[in-house]
C-alpha cells in the first residue's frame, strides 16, 4: 500500500509543520505576520472541508459558502451573547451540518452538473435572505474590542487546521473514505459493489459542512466588524475550490499546498495589481483544469517522471 | 418433504417480469429459474432485452411487473447495494472499474461493502487472493485506468467476486477479447462454476456460450423465445429465424 504510506507521510509532515507554527506568536512580534498565517490556516480548513465532499465523494458543492456563513452567523451571535467561543463554534457547526442534512437528501437526487448548479443556487438564496433579514453591521462591543487578542484567534485557527487535516487523513484511510472514492469514480458501479451511495454522500456532506461551519465560526470570532452577508459570499466557495484544484483535488496535501500558494500569491498580486488578481486567478484556474487536472500534486509526479526518463 | 423442497429451492426465480421504456417493452413477461451451481447463458440479438434483464435482477432498474426472488425472498425493486448485500454481483457490458483507484482498492471496495464485510486486514488478504485468481498478481498498485481491456475485465470480475456473491451476472464478459484472451476468460468462468458459484451470462460470442452453458435462454424483442440445452436451442426454428431471418421473410444478414 505505497499510496497509503505516502499519504501518511504527508499527514505527519503537515502536522509537524503546523506544530512548528505554534511557536510563531512567540517569535513574531508583528501582527501582520500572524494575520497572514491566520488566513492561510483558515483557508486550509476551508479548502480541506470542500475537498471531503468534492474531492473524495466527487460531489461538486458550489454552495459551500452557505455553511461557512451559517457557522459564522450563529457562532458570532452566541459568542457576543457570552457563550464561550469553542462552544459557540460547535453550535455553529451543528447548525451548518443540520441544514446540510436537510437539504442534502433532495440535493443528492441531482447528479453531476445539476448538483453543482443546485447547490450554487442554494448558497445565493441564503446569502440574499440573510443579507436582507440581518442588514446591519455587527460591530464588536467596545469591551470585547479592548480584550481582543490576535494570538487566541491564531491558536484556534492552528488547532482547526490540524483537526481538518487529521479528519481527512483518517477518512482517506477508512472504509467510508474508500466507498466515497468509489462513488466519485462511478456511482452505479459502486452501488453494484454494495456501496450505499446516498448514505455515504450524506456522511461526506455532514463532515464537510461541519468543518466549514467551524471555519465560519472562527471567521466570525476573528473579524472585528461584520456584515452578515459577507460570510455567505460565494468567494468562500470559489476560494476553497481554487485552492483545492491548484493543490490537487481528492488528496490530503492538495488543499494544504493550494491554500498556501493561493494566499501567498493573492497577497502578492493584490498589492501589485489590486483587483487584477481575480483575472489572473481565473486564467490560472482554467490553465490548471485544462493542463493539470490533478493540480500541483500531478505536476510533481509528472516532473519526477520526466526527470527519471531524462536520466535513463 | 418440506426440507427436501427447501433444499431444492431455486437460487433465482424470475417470474413474469416486464419492463418498458416509454412505448418500448424492453423485457416482456420473462420467466425462468436458476438452481445452485448452474451456469446459464442468455443470448439474443441487439436490443432483445438482455442487459435490461440484468439491470432488473441487479436492481439498477425496478420491474414494472413480475417478481424476482433470490432464495425465496423478493428482491425486485430493491436498491442495487441491498441486492449486492444479499449475494448478487455483476460485471458491466462496457467495463466500469474505478479508474482512479488502484487494482487492489477496486477489489477492496467489493470486499468491504459486499456480503462478506470483514476487518480491513482480512479484506486486504482476500483482495490479493482474488487478484491472483483472476490473473492480476503483481498489478495490485496499478491504477485501474492504466490496465488493458482484458485486465480491466479481470479486475471487474475480481471486484464482483469480492462481494462474496451467490449469483454472478456476467454481461458480455468476452466482448472485445481476442481468441486467446477469450479462451483464458472461458477457463476462468469454468473454474468459478466448478468452485460452486452460480453464473448467469449474457454473451454475443455464441460458440463460447454453447461451449460453457448447459442451458441457454434466448430473448428476442424482450420475450423469451426458447430455453434449453445448447444443441436444442441451436436447432430451434424460432431461434434460427431470429438470428438468420426466415425463409419467407427478410434476406439473410451477415
Amino acid at each position: 500500500m505505497t499510496a497509503a504510506r505516502r499519504e501518511r507521510a504527508w499527514a505527519i509532515g503537515i502536522l509537524a509543520g503546523l506544530g512548528g507554527l505554534a511557536f510563531l506568536p512567540l517569535v513574531a512580534r508583528r501582527d501582520d505576520v500572524l494575520n497572514f498565517v491566520f488566513l492561510i490556516l483558515l483557508s486550509i480548513t476551508l479548502a480541506q472541508s470542500w475537498n471531503i465532499v468534492a474531492g473524495y465523494a466527487g460531489q461538486v458543492n458550489l454552495g459551500h459558502a452557505a455553511f461557512f456563513g451559517l457557522g459564522a452567523l450563529l457562532a458570532r451571535s452566541l459568542w457576543i451573547g457570552g457563550t464561550p467561543i469553542v462552544l459557540a463554534m460547535l453550535a455553529g457547526a451543528a447548525l451548518a451540518t443540520s441544514f446540510a442534512l436537510v437539504i442534502g437528501a433532495p440535493a443528492f437526487r441531482l447528479r453531476g452538473a445539476y448538483f453543482a448548479i443546485g447547490t450554487l443556487a442554494l448558497g445565493e438564496i441564503l446569502r440574499t435572505t440573510v443579507g436582507n433579514v440581518l442588514p446591519e453591521i455587527s460591530t464588536l462591543p467596545t469591551a470585547t474590542i479592548a480584550g481582543y487578542r490576535l494570538a487566541h484567534r491564531y491558536y484556534l485557527a492552528l488547532a482547526l487546521a490540524a483537526v481538518s487535516v487529521v479528519t481527512v487523513a483518517a477518512l482517506a484511510g477508512s472504509r467510508a473514505g474508500l466507498g466515497m472514492q468509489a462513488i466519485r469514480e462511478d456511482e452505479p458501479a459502486a452501488e453494484a459493489s454494495g456501496v450505499g451511495a446516498l448514505r455515504l454522500k450524506l456522511t461526506a456532506l455532514a463532515l464537510s459542512t461541519g468543518l466549514a461551519g467551524l471555519a465560519g465560526g472562527l471567521f466570525g470570532y476573528y473579524h472585528i466588524s461584520y456584515y452578515p452577508s459577507h460570510a455567505f459570499s460565494p468567494t468562500w466557495t470559489f476560494d476553497a475550490l481554487l485552492m483545492t484544484f491548484i493543490g490537487g483535488v481528492g488528496t490530503l496535501h492538495g488543499p494544504v499546498l493550494g491554500a498556501i500558494l493561493y494566499i501567498v500569491l493573492k497577497e502578492y498580486l493584490a498589492v501589485r495589481w489590486v483587483d487584477f488578481h481575480l483575472l489572473i486567478f481565473g486564467a490560472l484556474f482554467i490553465a490548471i483544469v485544462l493542463l493539470l487536472p490533478g493540480g500541483l500534486v500531478q505536476a510533481a509526479t509528472r516532473g519526477r517522471r520526466l526527470f527519471a526518463r531524462g536520466e535513463v | 418433504m418440506t426440507n427436501a423442497r427447501a433444499s431444492r429451492m431455486a437460487l433465482l426465480e424470475v417470474e413474469r417480469v416486464s419492463k418498458g421504456f416509454g412505448g418500448v417493452r424492453a423485457v416482456s413477461d420473462v420467466s425462468f429459474t436458476l438452481a445452485d451451481g448452474e451456469l446459464v447463458g442468455i443470448m439474443g440479438p441487439n436490443g432483445s432485452g438482455k442487459t435490461t434483464l440484468f439491470n432488473l435482477i441487479a436492481g439498477a432498474l425496478a420491474p414494472d411487473a413480475g417478481r424476482i426472488r433470490l432464495r425465496g425472498h423478493d428482491i425486485a425493486g430493491l436498491a442495487p447495494h441491498r441486492i449486492c448485500a444479499r449475494g448478487v454481483a455483476r460485471t458491466f457490458q462496457l467495463v466500469r472499474p474505478f479508474a482512479g483507484l488502484t487494482a487492489l482498492e477496486n477489489v477492496l471496495v467489493g470486499r468491504l461493502y459486499g456480503r462478506a464485510a470483514t476487518t480491513r486486514a482480512e479484506a486486504v488478504t482476500e483482495a490479493a487472493r482474488l487478484l491472483a485468481l483472476v490473473g492480476l498478481e503483481g498489478r495490485a498498485e496499478t491504477p485501474a485506468a492504466r490496465l488493458t481491456l482484458i485486465d480491466r475485465k479481470r479486475l471487474e470480475l475480481a471486484r464482483a467476486l469480492a462481494t462474496a456473491p451467490q449469483l454472478l451476472l456476467l454481461d458480455e464478459f468476452m466482448a472485445g477479447l481476442n481468441p486467446a484472451e477469450t479462451a483464458t476468460a472461458m477457463a476462468l468462468v469454468r473454474r468459478l462454476v466448478d468452485g460452486g458459484l452460480t453464473v448467469l451470462m449474457v454473451e454475443h460470442i455464441v460458440w463460447a456460450l454453447m461451449d460453457l452453458a448447459r442451458r441457454i435462454i434466448v430473448l428476442s424483442a424482450g420475450e423469451k423465445i426458447a430455453e434449453g440445452p445448447p444443441e436444442a436451442v441451436a436447432a430451434d426454428p424460432a431461434v434460427v429465424d431470429v438470428y438468420l431471418g426466415s425463409e419467407r421473410g427478410s434476406p439473410m444478414r451477415a
